[in-house]
């Protein structure tokens, strides 16, 4: 690889976020490196210097707390497929996980990475939505949390300032009753980037539906959530007319594009029909109960 | 103004210092070393034909900075076993024909002896999942997936045996 | 199938080293990491080289400012077209042709023209790899756009921008035979449709890689990743230095398929080798390398067969364009299989071909596994299906009806001296597909089969040689020389075992020495499933001339006539009395001190013939054809088109075995080419620019992808290969797709006419399959 570019490697998080403030948009926070050195090897990005996170080991780690589950910034996919408590609690980020990329870019790649690269295929990103998970980020001037839902703001565009750093990803314990799950729809089974990613979550109250998040991937600018969707199925019985009408509901508000993987027309129909099958699915993971 | 620096790698049990610019991979300095049995398939973590264990653990060395890999115990193919004394998976591999052109070869046994490492009797799909980042264009993987089996069968009884 | 053919496949006693799953030479090597391949060697004082290349696919160049680039500190040269003037490189087949050379050379460096996306600009070389990437960033570059062809249909009409020559057409061939008309007046039913074929990449894991040096003669030396050693010729007469002072070394080759066939890094490097007159090395990246060989032709294949209620085809017209893209290459051959070939393994005997290959500005298309064969069978075996549903037969039984048998003639009027066996492979793999999966809601399962004929051997107007040598040392190891390049199918290791069998040692006790231009005897390509039949048998002879030598001392040795020696295990003795006998290093060391010639230069011809008759196509092309067939269970998901194979069983008779797990190893390889090209391989070009130029686009099939493939090995011995083998390195891939497409067909009912056959495609035709099906909206 040829590019021109400083590294440097703080040995704590204070370090980091030090280093940061003072580079602010001429660095770039390097944790796995499966995006960031794609990126600089193709041109795509040219920064000034890179921050290496990979001795900020306090950014490492899964923890449930006070009902939240908190993943370090710097877990690995590898980490997620390997955690008891992420398998009980995020079943579908274990999904999403499985299916992610090859596994040595698994063993480096990171949640924070996953979700910083901004790519509207990033495949962590619908399971965390459908989570409601929040976005932690921290400079020195201190921290702030923000919902994943309200990070993205347009492709490739985030609500990171330049000195602040992912430092941690957390959801609330999924109630007793939320069931879901994610599907990759790729054009082959191992190591592809996703044509049309699906994740959901639905709290089922006998045949009511108290609370839904369906999140899509790659059929937008930025992973989205399907607001009209799930408003459709929120407080609603779950009939099978219901769940057309959720499926038909997500398709109408997705925008995806046609690129060299499929056709945007091809993307909104896949979104229907994963949709339908997944909140059929989770109805009768329900039933199993 | 050159950003080269000299850096200490340990590889294979053993340190060495190279001098090299903070955009070298961990790739281009193993190769740089003479550790030509990492091999350079595409530079992006799409084929895997470069794998090394950093700590123990498969990683693609085209998407590590040597600088970000001083103090870590890097292994490559040669570090695992050696004509005269094989390791298992390079026994099996051998004796089964999993290795055509054998370019695929080092990498997709690093990856095989990350998964063994943390699982010594992996199914056939658990082996399917843990090699889904090495490319082979040669054996269809049909061989591969068996030489795993054998070579793992062949730790675990040795494992018993002690 | 009977008992007495099943005996054919059983393990064959008659040999001590054929036919054994025995680990091959190059392997403990490779399993190790201790093999040096092309781009592991390196020299002190070496220079580091980089190619510039066009970013826009059809254009005039109008500056090319090379002068920030030569001024870099670090930078020894920067090359092009104008420090060149007139060489131009050969693209066309090398080695010993009975033809004269096609006139299709291409400039080394553009002049004035780009012709193709990523065509070469400017050569660099430099003190390090950075150095020479940022002088290439630093060379300045305008290029005019002119209007480009990318789609062979329109390059055919009038008015269409020519890409070179006075039209676009490369080649032409036609196949004629019988009467086309009365044999479509006999038919009951006329079945027509057209198939598209994709580009196909090679994917080999090993990016094209090379270093040269000027050695002590003056000799240019170039140890290279190649098939193709013989380029030597080629590379000399480009770089303007006679044949005999250049020098191409092969390493251990990190997988070819046809994509290391043609000249790649070669030329580059002698030419800077030649101006630094220091060791130079060039490497492609994997971006490159998409850009720096030829590709499968995509073809149209349109198919017109008659056939009677009965099962029997009548006649068959088959029309097919082929995209050469933007240079000729290997094109005019590649068309010739595919011409050839386009009735596949069944009797036609009226038939009519017309193929032609298209210029456009298209990456230029060349070798590839299958050569022109893969896409004739993508379109008869889906075409075989369709006349079967055409008729309500059923497909394995109207297949049954038409397959050649041994000693019929194929479509050129050629009989294969072999035997065909193509039915007892399909019936075998068909059957071994066992109890069917039932299908399950939106998720359909299906059944496909394909069958092959592939040639084994180049063109036999070719004149193919090939030659090999064998000697024994005095320790009784014996040494094997022989230029065949080998691309990991243990081309080496076979040429071991064949002279292990003959001298009767040990595998362990022979090493080969191969792929030096200059140094071992020239063996010809590593192409065309040629090297097992053409230098297989070049060591054969070799080591039976040394052999006969060699009895002929020991009988006088153990009083006992030739004829009673055996040799075998490193021991020489007497028939029926075991214990006369000697060890074969002893033998060997009576041999010196008589002067006896330890050692035996052997060449292998293959058949010579004239070229086909150009009007009708018949004649001989090939010295002979293997035949085999592969089985296709898959699952269909019927909302979202995606294809999950689910089981694969491949039968081929392989003449006689040489290394079983080789053999295998060869099937379950073509198998992941086949599948990966029905399915999921697709090159997307866009104004001729590649917009899937790496691993993350391209795709290949991944351990998660790949089924379990079974293999039914038959050994029919009627080959014309050493101890009557057959090749097995293209036959294992052609009949992969088309069952693939078939088994699709099957289980959603709706065949998908163009490959790869991906999720949104399979989705698209059930789409418009449904549409069809609505009655039509009321009140019209």
């Amino acid at each position: 690889m040829y590019a021109e570019f400083d590294l440097t490697i703080p040995e704590n998080l204070p370090e980091a976020l030090k280093a940061l403030g003072v580079a602010g948009k001429r660095a770039v926070p390097l944790s796995g490196g499966t995006n960031v050195l794609v990126d600089i090897r193709s041109q795509r990005i040219a920064p000034d210097c890179l921050l290496d996170l990979g001795h900020v080991h306090q950014l490492r780690g899964i923890t449930v707390e006070q009902g939240r589950v908190t993943l370090g910034a710097r877990t690995t996919v590898g980490d997620l497929l390997a955690s008891a408590e992420v398998a009980r609690y995020a079943p579908a980020l274990v999904e999403a996980a499985r299916v992610f990329a090859g596994q040595m870019v698994r063993n480096a790649a990171t949640v924070a990475g996953n979700v910083a690269c901004g790519s509207p295929a990033a495949d962590l990103v619908p399971p965390l939505l459908a989570l409601d998970a929040e976005v932690t980020l921290s400079s020195v001037r201190g921290s702030r949390k923000l919902a994943l839902a309200d990070y993205h703001v347009g492709y490739k565009s985030d609500r990171r300032e330049a000195d602040e750093l992912i430092t941690a990803i957390s959801w609330p314990v999924p109630a007793a009753n939320a069931f879901g799950g994610f599907y990759k729809l790729a054009r082959r089974k191992g190591d592809a980037i996703t044509v049309t990613g699906v994740a959901v979550s639905i709290g089922i109250d006998g045949r009511r539906c108290d609370r839904a998040r369906i999140a899509l991937g790659s059929v937008a600018p930025i992973p989205m959530r399907a607001r009209k969707a799930e408003a459709l199925l929120e407080g609603a019985e779950m009939t099978p007319d219901r769940i057309a009408a959720a499926a038909a509901a997500a398709m109408e508000e997705c925008s995806p594009i046609d690129d060299v993987r499929a056709t945007g027309e091809y993307r909104r129909h896949m979104v229907g029909v994963l949709v339908a099958r997944l909140i059929n699915a989770a109805i009768q993971a329900a039933s199993k109960e | 103004m050159s950003r080269d620096k000299a850096i200490t790698l340990h590889v294979n049990g053993r340190p060495e210092t190279t001098v090299v610019p903070p955009h070298r991979t961990l790739l281009e300095a193993l190769r740089g070393l003479g550790h030509v049995d990492v091999k350079c398939g595409c530079e992006k973590g799409d084929c895997g034909a470069c794998a090394v264990l950093i700590d123990g653990k498969a990683a693609v060395s085209c998407l590590t900075l040597a600088h970000s890999a001083t103090g870590r115990e890097i292994t490559t193919l040669q570090g695992l076993g050696s004509t005269e004394s094989p390791h298992p998976l390079q026994q099996s591999f051998s004796d089964l024909g999993a290795a055509q052109c054998g370019f695929c070869t080092p990498g997709m046994i690093i990856a095989a002896e990350s998964l063994l490492r943390s699982d010594p009797d992996p199914t056939e799909e658990q082996i399917r999942h843990a090699l889904s980042g090495n490319l082979c264009r040669c054996t269809g993987y049909v061989k591969i997936f068996e030489a795993v089996q054998t070579a793992a069968a062949v730790m675990r009884n040795a494992g018993e045996a002690k | 199938m009977t008992v007495s053919d099943l005996d054919q496949t059983q393990p064959n006693l008659r040999f001590s080293q054929i036919g054994k799953p025995l680990t091959r030479t190059d392997s403990p090597g490779k399993a190790t990491g201790r093999t040096p391949y092309a781009g592991d060697y390196v020299m002190p004082g070496m220079l580091h080289a980089k190619v510039l290349r066009a970013d826009l696919a059809s254009a005039r160049l109008r500056r090319l400012d090379v002068s920030k680039a030569r001024a870099l500190p670090g930078v020894a040269c920067v090359l092009t077209a104008a420090d060149m003037p007139d060489r131009s490189i050969a693209t066309d087949i090398p080695g010993q042709t009975g033809r004269a050379r096609l006139k299709t050379d291409q400039q080394i460096l553009v002049k004035e023209r780009v012709r193709y996306f990523g065509e070469p600009l400017a050569l660099i070389a430099a003190e390090t790899p950075d150095i020479a990437e940022k002088a290439r960033r630093l060379i300045e570059v305008e290029l005019e756009p002119i209007p480009g062809v990318y789609d062979p249909e329109e390059a055919l009409k009038p008015g269409a921008p020519v890409v070179q020559g006075t039209d676009n057409i490369v080649a032409t061939h036609r196949i004629r035979k019988g009467d086309l008309e009365a044999g479509f007046a006999a038919a009951d039913t006329i079945v027509e449709h057209t198939y598209v074929t994709p580009f196909q990449e090679h994917a080999f894991l090993e990016p094209e890689v090379g270093l040269a040096w000027i050695d002590e003669n003056e000799v240019i030396t170039i140890r290279v990743c190649t098939q193709v050693i013989e380029h030597f010729r080629a590379v000399a007469d480009a770089v303007g230095v006679p044949h005999n002072k250049l020098r191409i070394m092969g390493a251990l080759v990190g997988g070819g398929f046809g994509g290391k066939e043609d000249v790649t890094v070669e030329t580059y490097l002698a030419i800077l080798a030649q101006k630094t007159r220091r060791p130079v090395r060039l490497e492609f990246s994997r971006e490159e390398s998409f850009l720096g060989h030829g590709k499968r032709h995509p073809m149209k294949l349109k198919y017109r067969t008659g056939v009677t209620r009965e099962g029997k085809i009548t006649a068959l017209d088959v029309q097919v364009v082929a995209d050469a893209g933007a240079y000729v290459y290997l094109s005019p051959y590649v068309l010739l299989y595919c011409a050839v070939n386009a009735p596949g393994p069944y009797r036609v005997d009226n038939l009519n071909v017309f193929a032609r290959a298209v210029a456009t500005n298209n990456m230029f298309a060349s070798a590839f596994r299958g050569f022109g064969g893969i896409q004739a069978a993508a379109a008869y075996e889906q075409q075989m299906d369709e006349c079967a549903n055409a008729i309500g037969m059923d497909r394995m039984e109207f297949r049954r009806r038409n397959y050649l048998q041994t000693g019929d003639a194929i479509s050129t009027g050629f009989v294969p001296p072999s035997a065909i066996w193509t039915e007892k492979c399909a019936d075998l793999a068909w059957k071994a597909l066992g109890a069917p999966t039932p299908s399950a809601g939106p998720v359909r399962i299906g059944r496909g089969i394909g069958a092959c004929q592939q040639s084994y051997g180049r063109l036999t107007f070719l004149h193919d040689t090939s030659e090999a040598w064998v000697g024994i040392e005095m320790d009784g190891t014996v040494t094997v020389r022989s230029g065949v390049t080998d691309i990991g199918a243990g081309q080496a290791s076979a040429l071991a075992q064949i002279a292990a069998e003959i001298l009767g040692v040990t595998l362990p006790n022979v090493t080969v020495y191969n792929s030096d231009s200059q140094v071992t005897p020239l063996a010809g390509t590593t192409t065309a499933s040629r090297a097992l039949y053409m230098t297989g048998n070049a060591a054969r002879v070799a080591a039976q001339g040394l052999r006969d030598r060699l009895a002929a001392v020991a009988a006088d040795l153990l009083g006992a006539d030739p004829s009673q020696i055996v040799m075998e295990f490193n021991r020489v003795s007497v028939a029926d009395d075991p214990d006369r006998g000697m060890s074969i290093a002893d033998l060997v060391k009576v041999c010196g001190t008589r002067g006896v010639h330890r050692s035996e230069l052997a060449i292998f011809r293959a058949p010579f013939t004239d070229v086909l008759d150009p009007e009708t196509g018949q004649g001989q092309a090939h010295p002979d054809y293997a035949y085999g067939a592969h089985a296709i269970e898959c699952a269909v998901d019927t909302e979202t088109g995606e294809v999950t194979i689910l089981k694969s069983v491949a039968a081929h008779d392989v003449g006689q075995c040489i290394n079983r797990a080789a053999v295998d190893g060869q099937i379950h390889g073509g198998t992941q080419n086949g599948l990966g090209y029905a399915l999921s391989e697709e090159m997307l070009y866009r104004e001729g620019r590649l917009v899937t130029p790496s691993f993350s686009e391209y795709l290949t099939p991944t351990s998660m992808d790949m089924p379990h493939v079974e293999t039914i090995v038959l050994e029919s011995r009627s080959g014309l290969g050493p101890f009557g083998s057959k090749g097995i390195g293209e036959p294992s891939m052609t009949p992969v797709a088309p069952a693939v497409a078939n088994a699709i067909a099957d289980a959603i009912g709706v065949r998908i006419f163009e490959m790869p056959i991906t999720p949104e495609r399979v989705w698209r035709a059930l789409q418009e399959a449904r549409k069809r099906a609505e009655p039509p909206a009321a009140g019209g």
